[in-house]
């Protein structure tokens, strides 16, 4: 008995090695290591840059959608705002950025600040695997060019930020650089890499950061020089607007269309698809598939956007009185603004009395339609593609770069060139910083810019209709808290 | 009668026969408010034997027969008989007979055998048969320990055990529900009755975060998650052993940090053949609806608001009465069983069917059961076969649908309806008010939604045992579970609902499989030398579960026909990112363990186990854990220097500490750098898909480790009639798993999985029970327990490759935080102070800076006690006379606070042009807020009359083929005490994300159960 107690006992041990692999199985997925080491993979990681370009829900994206940067800068500024309605709708977030009441702790910052460091991640990796896979040297520079994008962005919200181009490193690791040498950074690897970029437009580029893109990223960071470094560079920026200008870009037409919204072929610039003749760097949308434009259904009262599209409306953003009535009602711009009757029985006041407490009434408020819902839509938005830099906006920052460097006479042509499409006359006079300024108000108001615009023009913290002067420091967002908290080490922006 | 836990109840056979008898005269007044009870009670034990003495002085010898039997009339063959105090004695012959002579007519016969009570009886020439009672004594009662089982005085670990007698009777849809309130430190939770829908269980606390707290179910050596409980048949439990402290769950490793809760399944007795139907009926109520402003109550507040004419569309709807009825349960078993002493099997086939009390919504249950047991190679193998299969069918309500301002289950919608809404348009059509933004018509998406789901399972063991040599067993397990779901959703235009509006109608169809396979290979050993004895055990064990499945969604349908079943009718051309989806992962586990369980004198005790477990899922640094324990017990009543008292008859002090593991929180691939599929991207010209890292890594991503500290003491006074158990633990959870935040940069993502902080839960538990009335024909048992919990998480924060992390005020419930040095779930909350001009809400500046911050650490917030109640408790009369017996359970908790969302959804007079308010929000007067503070926090503790039931047992010991027939009537849930506004304060307890808070539920119902049990011969 006792062998036939060592056999069995010399059996059990046998199985016990054999039966001790705990190695784990993935079916259903594919290991990055491997993933990115290959030609596909590094392309894809260029691609998923991109997507991170691309709006969705949860604070996701540069526009399009709702609760991230585009929202963050729209409405801490004067163009834009939704109230908290008395009926119950709507949070307040929206009515603190524009009162300029905003907390560290507000999710719509703590969002952006997400979604911009994932985004650096992502174009971390895709410079990495791209330099290891040895790829052309236009995708390598994309790749840079996109990641300079996501840190202008970033230094022009939050001043300070923590910088790093590697993964693979600690925190400890990555200090929290000035918004100059930020500034630096983004300046060096513009400059280095814009020549690299294709000069191909529209097709395989549209959506993508081709050589044009990247001097009106370069141009931009020259026109804010001052605010992020205290040293202008107007010179530098009206040259970068130039090597634009040779991309071949003219305004599109302004001319009576009956198939474009508000019977104006200028509204086509907001649409499903943008015009190549004037947009120099668009984000792509198709509702439900890749982001979305919420702009149009967010802003119209539920009956309204019933009666015209189909579906209900949110009721959300409104246009404030005090920027609406700087518009001139010839302005073929003024249109996008919607107030009064509507169809659904639906009338519009101009008067917002409150913000917050207790709120507005429903149909108080003007609404705008510059992103008309345009190709596939439902009630979570529509498919317009959104235009991030467009020749307008260049041919503007050429008149205010020949404003500053003391030359109006050069900028006159610039500015009539936009009024004129918009269907007004060109100026009386040589222009001034105001009327540059009144220029982008009327022209690129609801894309993104006004914020910046109003901080380098110095009317950022001035009063409003529903608000007093505001202090310096809110020229900068603060840190949010929760990067704080993470990350101890942070240093937050003075005054929160 | 000796039980250390809870209660005994005998509702079966009862002895008649008993030698020496006591004489009771009692009074027993039973006042039954709230809890509290009084009885009075007179015991006078007789003195008849000395008087006996003195009436028949004259000794004579006495020869004496009878026939000895056991509680079903079967002989039982050598059983003991002798004469007290003498060593003259008799065994029983085959039939069970025996003849004694005795010394004298006064001699008292003591009737021993194996497994019963012994008896008494007073000499006489024929004493016909005696039936001998089984000894239930709680002592020698069998415990199953995991990989094993043991006598009850044998314990040295925390184990409750509730065997069927004591369960809980009633509409039983989950087996959880016959052990509620049954067991101290075994916390059951029903929030709401979804027809389908289960208890949650809570053993010792909440000791992980996302590791998850369902305790290990283990039925009949099959392992499983909560899952594996609602496919087994509720009355084909014989017994439930809940493991509670580390000493006794460390035999399941990494598994085992939640507890383990053991289910033995009913077995046939060999050599008896069983026939029994049981069955119940049920009709359920709602027994609190909120009270809502009615038709012209609504019109005249929302006119006082400025609710223009335009909202009130005229009709006077009931909308929740509208979306409700009274529900049925039933429960339907038949087991039969039959067999010889070599082989014996039962089978069982049961239904478990629920009509809900909302509309449109129920679960058919059908179970059947086969378990075989049969003996070969001269008795030394042991075969048992089990299978076990079982389709479940469910209609269920919608668990979240709402406007963009309130989400939560369609019943819950009803709540928001104004009274003034019709049903029905004039066309016919649902109503629907394209004034409101995202408008929901309840009723509509009760009747046109197709909600329905199925689940197949099948499982099935196979256990040989054999006997090598002597006292050692060589033994094999295997079990292999499947179980198939399918989930079908269908929601058309006509339902109202935004969402299906959207999309033109929208459908989709989810399937999911589950693989679990095991074997194990046991060695164990058992043999006394002496005064010593030994038991071990070494086991290796290999487990594997394979998850997959796959997921499909259209939209835009041209008519509601096909709806779910042919996906391929919708638009096409409408396809978005996430519309199809498959996933397939397994896991494995394989385990090596060893216990001894060594006795000295059998008053000295000791446990000691260790296992080894690895695991595919943890990662590539930490593949392998250990997980050791050890436990003492001291039989103090054994020692001779307790051999001259009374007053107790058992007396046990056990102490112990173990070290478990847990990694249900852990999914496979957790700890990997992966790729996967994130939607769809536009580049080069064209919509391509987009990959992206999907997690943070974390190469050293483990198991969390709970070391546990027991001491605890059984004991038994004044005959038996006082029985109790005490513990008290102390549990650390270290390497808390969590979403530890990490900085973004460099992480891709705000937080990370990963091993760092700990949480402590210490508690106390008592179980009593007293034997007030203990006769032959009455008995009348007071039981009860408590159980206090403190629980604290001790730390969040830690590092991770050196770099330290910082999490700290996580959100964990509406308004609710993970908070250093506080309880999981402790409310960090402004507070309320009033309302301004405007009648908008304000709260309390506590730092004075004239900005309210609502941030997670705003100074603002003020703490105010935790969701985790501290106390649960349950008292458990039960009263037998003769066949008639009666039983109540009262059980309730406290010492926890409610955030109450859905009454201040239902509160603010801003939202009366959209939707109905409370009743109590006129008085209130808020009309609007910017804040969720503590004026909607609320104590959460209550006491419930959860079950009284009234049976009676006729037997039927002389009609053929009847054997017994019971009829019994249970009220569920008949009195809720509380100061709690909302409908019921028993809510999500599981500590989980979300928990904590009332943002609506599937109503708690009142119930009222005829029960029948009829038993064939």
């Amino acid at each position: 008995m006792k062998r036939k107690e060592l056999m069995l006992l010399g059996c059990l041990s046998i199985l016990f090695v054999a039966c001790t692999d705990v190695d784990e199985n993935v079916y259903d997925k594919y290991e990055a290591n491997e993933f990115y080491g290959t030609p596909e993979g590094s392309d894809v990681a260029l691609a998923a840059v991109y997507a991170q370009v691309a709006g969705n829900w949860d604070g996701v994206g540069y526009a399009g959608a709702d609760n991230g940067w585009y929202d963050m800068n729209c409405m801490s500024s004067d163009e834009q705002v939704i109230p908290h309605r008395n009926t119950g709708d709507w949070q307040l977030d929206f009515a603190r950025l524009f009162k300029h009441e905003w907390l560290p702790s507000d999710y719509i910052i703590n969002n952006t600040w997400n979604w911009l460091y994932r985004s650096i991640f992502n174009a971390n990796l895709a410079v990495a695997q791209l330099e290891n896979a040895n790829a052309e040297s236009s995708k390598i520079a994309e790749a840079k060019v996109l990641r300079a994008f996501f840190y202008y962005l970033l230094m022009d919200d939050f001043g300070n930020v923590p910088f790093y181009t590697e993964n693979n490193v600690t925190v400890d690791q990555i200090p929290q650089a000035s918004r100059t040498e930020v500034y630096n950074f983004i300046v060096s690897e513009l400059t280095e890499n814009v020549d690299l970029l294709s000069p191909e437009k529209g097709g395989n580029y549209y959506g993508r950061f081709n050589k044009w893109a990247g001097y009106a990223l370069l141009a931009k960071v020259y026109l804010n020089a001052e605010v992020y470094t205290g040293t202008p560079q107007w010179q530098a920026c009206l040259d970068a607007c130039q090597t634009i200008s040779e991309g071949g870009f003219s305004l599109h037409s302004g001319a009576a269309s009956a198939s474009s919204p508000f019977e104006s072929q200028y509204y086509d610039l907001f649409g499903d698809v943008l015009p190549g003749d004037e947009t120099i760097l668009a984000m792509y949308a198709s509702v439900n598939i890749v982001s979305r434009s919420i702009y149009g259904v967010r802003t119209l009262f539920g009956p309204h956007a019933q009666a015209v599209f189909g579906y209900s409306g949110w009721n959300g953003t409104i246009v404030p009185k005090q920027y609406f009535l700087q518009f001139d009602e010839n302005d073929i711009r003024t249109r996008q603004f919607i107030y009064g009757e509507q169809p659904g029985g639906v009338n519009y006041s101009m008067d917002v009395t409150s913000l917050d407490d207790p709120g507005a009434a429903p149909q108080a408020g003007i609404r705008g339609l510059k992103f008309y819902p345009a190709g596939i839509m439902d009630g979570g938005g529509a498919s317009n593609d959104f235009p991030i830099y467009r020749y307008a906006d260049i041919l503007l920052m050429m008149a205010e770069c020949n404003v500053q460097l003391g030359n109006p006479s050069a900028a006159k042509p610039f500015i009539d060139q936009v009024r004129q499409r918009a269907g007004l006359n060109g100026l009386d006079n040589n222009p001034t910083l105001t009327d540059v300024y009144k220029e982008r108000t009327f022209e690129l108001n609801w894309e993104g810019h006004r914020r910046q615009d109003m901080i380098r023009f110095g009317t950022f913290l001035q009063p409003n209709e529903f608000r007093g002067a505001s202090q310096d420091y809110r020229k900068l967002f603060p840190i949010p808290t929760s990067a704080l908290d993470a990350n101890p080490g942070l240093q937050q922006n003075p005054g929160y | 009668m000796q039980k250390i836990h809870l209660q005994h109840m005998k509702k079966g056979v009862f002895i008649n026969l008993i030698l020496q008898p006591l004489k009771f005269t009692w009074v027993c007044v039973l006042l039954l408010s709230g809890t509290t009870s009084m009885y009075a009670y007179n015991y006078l034990p007789s003195n008849d034997v000395n008087k006996k003495t003195i009436i028949h002085p004259k000794i004579q010898q006495l020869t004496v027969t009878g026939q000895v039997v056991d509680e079903n009339g079967m002989p039982l063959l050598g059983a003991n008989v002798i004469e007290k105090g003498t060593s003259n004695g008799v065994a029983a012959d085959l039939d069970g007979k025996f003849s004694i002579t005795v010394s004298n007519s006064n001699a008292i016969i003591v009737i021993s055998y194996v497994g019963y009570k012994d008896k008494e009886i007073t000499a006489k020439e024929n004493l016909g048969s005696i039936a001998l009672e089984p000894d239930a004594s709680a002592l020698d009662e069998i415990v199953v320990v995991g990989y094993g089982s043991t006598k009850r005085k044998d314990v040295t670990g925390a184990v409750a055990s509730v065997s069927e007698d004591d369960m809980n009777q009633g509409a039983i849809t989950s087996p959880l529900q016959l052990i509620s309130g049954k067991a101290a430190g075994v916390n059951i939770t029903q929030t709401g009755s979804e027809p389908g829908g289960s208890p949650s269980v809570r053993i010792r606390g909440i000791s992980s975060l996302i590791g998850g707290n369902d305790p290990l179910v283990v039925v009949d050596g099959i392992q499983g998650n909560m899952d594996l409980l609602s496919q087994i048949p509720p009355s084909e439990i014989a017994s439930m052993d809940i493991l509670k402290d580390a000493s006794a769950t460390a035999i399941y490793g990494s598994r085992g940090a939640a507890g383990v809760i053991i289910i033995s399944t009913k077995k046939n007795k060999a050599g008896r053949t069983t026939l029994e139907y049981v069955g119940s009926t049920s009709i359920d109520y709602i027994p609190k609806k909120l009270d809502m402003l009615d038709a012209n109550q609504w019109w005249t507040q929302a006119q006082l608001s400025g609710v223009p004419a335009s909202a009130n569309h005229g009709a006077n709807t009931d909308w929740y009465n509208l979306l409700t009825q009274n529900g049925i349960t039933q429960s339907h078993t038949l087991s039969f069983g039959g067999g010889t002493d070599k082989f014996n099997y039962r089978a069982s086939i049961s239904a478990i069917l629920q009509d809900g009390v909302v509309i449109n919504s129920n679960n058919q249950k059908y179970i059947g059961r086969l378990v075989a047991t049969q003996k070969a190679l001269d008795d030394h193998l042991t075969l048992t076969y089990n299978l076990n299969s079982g389709i479940i069918d469910n209609t269920g309500t919608v668990q979240s649908i709402g406007r963009a301002s309130f989400t939560s289950n369609l019943i819950t919608n009803a709540y928001l309806m104004r009274p003034t809404d019709p049903v029905f348009d004039v066309d016919g059509s649902y109503f629907n008010d394209p004034n409101v933004f995202q408008y929901l018509n309840p009723y509509a998406v009760a009747q046109t939604v197709i909600n329905e789901a199925q689940q197949d399972n099948l499982f099935g063991s196979l256990k040989a045992d054999l006997d090598v040599y002597k006292g050692l067993t060589l033994g094999w397990f295997g079990s292999w579970r499947k179980t198939n779901y399918t989930n079908g959703f269908f929601l058309p235009v006509e339902s109202t609902s935004a969402n299906a509006i959207d999309q033109n109608g929208f459908a989709n169809i989810s399937n999911s499989k589950q693989n679990e396979k095991l074997m194990n290979i046991s060695l164990s050993y058992k043999k006394i030398f002496g005064d010593h004895s030994i038991n071990a055990l070494g086991l290796y064990e290999w487990q594997n579960q394979t998850y997959q499945g796959n997921y499909a969604q259209a939209r835009g349908f041209v008519n509601n026909i096909a709806t779910y079943n042919a996906l391929q009718l919708g638009d096409l051309s409408s396809v978005r990112p996430g519309d199809i989806s498959s996933y397939k992962n397994d896991r494995t586990l394989i385990s090596f363990l060893g216990r001894v369980n060594y006795s000295y004198l059998d008053r000295y005790l000791l446990t000691v186990s260790f296992r080894r477990d690895g695991s595919s899922v943890f990662g590539e640094n930490n593949k392998w854990g250990n997980f050791p324990s050890a436990s003492v017990a001291w039989q103090i009543d054994q020692e001779p220097f307790m051999a001259n008292q009374t007053i107790f008859n058992e007396l046990k002090l056990r102490g112990g500490y173990g070290v478990t593991g847990n990694q249900q929180g852990l999914y496979p691939q957790n700890s990997l750098s992966l790729v996967g599929g994130s939607g769809v991207t536009y580049f080069g010209g064209e919509q391509i898909t987009n990959f992206n890292v999907i997690q943070n890594a974390n190469a050293d991503l483990r198991w969390e480790t709970k070391k546990q500290t027991n001491i605890g003491v059984d004991f038994a006074m004044f005959n038996g009639h006082l029985r109790g158990t005490i513990d008290a633990y102390t549990a650390t959870t270290d390497n808390l798993l969590f979403d530890y935040t990490v900085p973004q940069p460099p992480y891709p993502y705000s937080t990370i999985k990963a091993n760092v902080g700990s949480i402590l839960n210490q508690g106390l538990e008592v179980s009593l029970a007293y034997d007030v009335i203990d006769t032959d024909d009455m008995t009348l048992t007071l039981a009860g327990n408590v159980s206090f919990l403190k629980n604290e998480v001790k730390k969040l924060s830690g590092s991770i490759n050196g770099v330290p992390l910082n999490t700290n005020y996580v959100p964990w419930g509406p308004n609710s935080y993970l908070i250093e040095g506080q309880p999981i779930g402790t409310f960090n909350i402004l507070h309320h102070t009033g309302k301004d001009d405007a009648n908008a809400e304000t709260v309390l500046d506590v730092d004075g800076n004239g900005i309210i911050d609502q941030g997670n650490q705003s100074p603002d917030r003020m703490l105010q006690g935790s969701a985790l109640p501290t106390y649960t408790y349950a008292f458990n009369p039960t009263f037998q006379y003769k066949n008639l017996d009666v039983s109540m359970l009262w059980r309730g908790s406290g010492g926890n606070k409610i955030y109450n969302s859905l009454r201040s959804s239902l509160s603010y007079l801003e939202n009366i042009g959209r939707s109905n308010v409370l009743e109590s929000a006129v008085g209130l007067g808020i009309y609007t807020s910017q804040y969720g503070s503590d004026l909607w926090l609320e104590d959460g503790s209550f006491l419930r009359l959860e079950n009284l039931t009234a049976g009676y047992t006729f037997d039927f010991k002389d009609i053929k083929y009847l054997d017994s027939v019971r009829l019994s009537v249970t009220g569920n849930n008949l009195i809720l005490i509380t100061d709690y506004s909302g409908i019921d304060p028993e809510l999500n307890f599981s500590g989980g994300n979300g928990f904590g808070g009332d943002n609506g539920i599937y109503p708690r119902t009142r119930s009222f159960v005829i029960g029948l049990d009829v038993k064939l011969k």
